[in-house]
């Protein structure tokens, strides 16, 4: 009888543990944000991705909750890699949005007295909600572009851009997705991310170091890939007045191939010191018309001609290094 | 057909108003954006090289001397997309070309466009960026 009632006891326990499992994920699956096209409605759309985001304090709460909702997640299969949604073969290009992290905001006023009116705190952007420390790091940028119209930009000396502006390099992109890793590739500084899908877990954090694209972990989801990163170094979003992030971002993306020759990323990125609530974004990129095979991503560097050379000035601007229009360029193989 | 022509015309732009090409990996904030040079001349080099390329001519001025221009444009995969190829200014190619001078005074500006003279054909870099 004891024992009868001892297996009793360990079934109601597991029944319970089920049940909240199960009511976990489908809690969590009844919530999960649409795929939606960028239609009439998306500014409304959009505030709810916001809003989404905005419900978890953490990237980290945010990725488990989508973890959760797509029960872990479902590694893929060899044999799945000629389907559309895991075929990414192409060379696409960012859709539009100029140099703007939010690719709505493509179009700002880029003139002075916008700098000027950034610089006093009478404009700011539409959609990051910047710390006063972000905020003061927009502010000064905004002060430096109004007084010298110029600025620099770290990455001209040819160094990675650095996730999260990676998703706003204008370039050739190439993706390649397998069971196990998917490759996100810029053809700009021969730049490529690697996102793990084999159920690995982030590097230890005592083992973890500041990286340009970070340690990037991700699972897919009914043609869904979600992605989780962390360990980044700090970095601008982009040039002109867009913000900086600093080491303790941390981003979560939603990949999807959304028709044949679109990709998209809902992108929520996470930043104590700059951000007062999640940046939520949409970024999208195109395939390209490639019908002669001419578009091909090749080699990247600085080096490969004297005439590319940048340095940064007293004022905090940007001059070339003098030119040498007499010697061939080296990339010429001569 | 190596007579120069050189005019350097002060271009009624918004004040202020910064309307520069993006530039890969530098500001282009070096470049006069208000202002544009027109030049005639021979191409001495094409650099088709990452992250920019150069198209350099020789230019006659009305003194006889002649001074190498470089004119800065994106790197090869966006000039192919604007189907700019290396072969398409091969030493000594006359042309005609256009751009926002450097604000230095150097021989140097961004690469708008330009005319091949032998059959007036446009090349346009930054029509590259065009998304299609």
């Amino acid at each position: 009888m004891a024992m009868l009632r001892k297996r009793t006891f360990w079934v109601g326990v597991l029944a319970v543990l089920a049940a909240a499992v199960g009511l976990r994920f489908t809690l969590a699956q009844s919530d999960l944000p649409d795929w939606v096209a960028k239609g009439e409605d998306w500014p409304a759309r959009k505030q709810q991705l916001q809003a989404y985001g905005e419900r978890f304090k953490t990237s980290d709460e945010l990725y488990q909750h989508l973890r959760d909702a797509a029960g872990g997640g479902k590694p893929l299969t060899w044999s799945q890699m000629g389907e559309p949604a895991y075929d990414w073969s192409g060379v696409y290009t960012r859709t539009g949005g100029g140099l703007e992290f939010d690719a709505d905001l493509a179009g700002r006023p880029a003139a002075k007295d916008f700098f000027e009116q950034v610089a006093n705190g009478k404009a700011t952007l539409a959609t990051a909600q910047l710390t006063p420390a972000g905020q003061k790091v927009v502010q000064a940028k905004a002060k430096q572009l109004a007084s010298t119209g110029g600025e620099y930009d770290p990455i001209s000396d040819c160094r990675p851009p650095g996730v999260p502006r990676w998703l706003t390099e204008p370039f050739l992109h190439e993706y390649v997705v397998t069971p196990n890793q998917t490759w996100l590739m810029n053809e700009m500084v021969n730049d490529v991310r690697r996102v793990y899908t084999d159920g690995r877990e982030h590097t230890l954090v005592e083992d973890a170091y500041p990286s340009w694209n970070g340690d990037t972990i991700g699972f897919w989801h009914q043609g869904v890939l979600v992605t989780h990163t962390r360990y980044l170094m700090h970095g601008q979003y982009q040039r002109g007045l867009q913000p900086d992030y600093s080491e303790q971002t941390t981003v979560v993306e939603r990949w999807h191939k959304v028709d044949e020759r679109t990709l998209q990323s809902d992108v929520w990125v996470y930043d104590p010191v700059n951000l007062k609530a999640p940046w939520y974004t949409r970024q999208s990129w195109t395939r390209l018309s490639n019908d002669d095979k001419s578009l091909r991503l090749r080699y990247w560097d600085c080096r490969e001609n004297v005439n590319n050379l940048i340095d940064k000035k007293d004022d905090g601007t940007s001059e070339f290094k003098p030119f040498d229009f007499e010697k061939p360029s080296t990339g010429q193989g001569k | 057909m190596n007579k120069t022509r050189l005019s350097i015309c002060m271009m009624a732009l918004a004040a202020c108003a910064v309307a520069l090409p993006v530039m890969a990996h530098h500001s282009g904030a070096m470049f006069d954006a208000t202002r544009e040079v027109t030049l005639t001349g021979t191409v001495k080099e094409f650099q088709y090289t990452n992250p920019h390329s150069w198209l350099l001519v020789d230019v006659k001025g009305n003194d006889g001397k002649v001074t190498t221009w470089g004119f800065e444009a994106e790197g090869p995969s966006t000039l192919t997309r604007a189907g700019i190829r290396r072969s398409d200014f091969v030493a000594g190619t006359p042309i005609t070309i256009k751009g926002n001078p450097h604000r230095d005074g150097r021989p140097a500006a961004t690469w708008a466009s330009a005319t091949r003279l032998s059959d007036k054909k446009e090349f346009n870099p930054r029509a590259g960026f065009a998304v299609r």
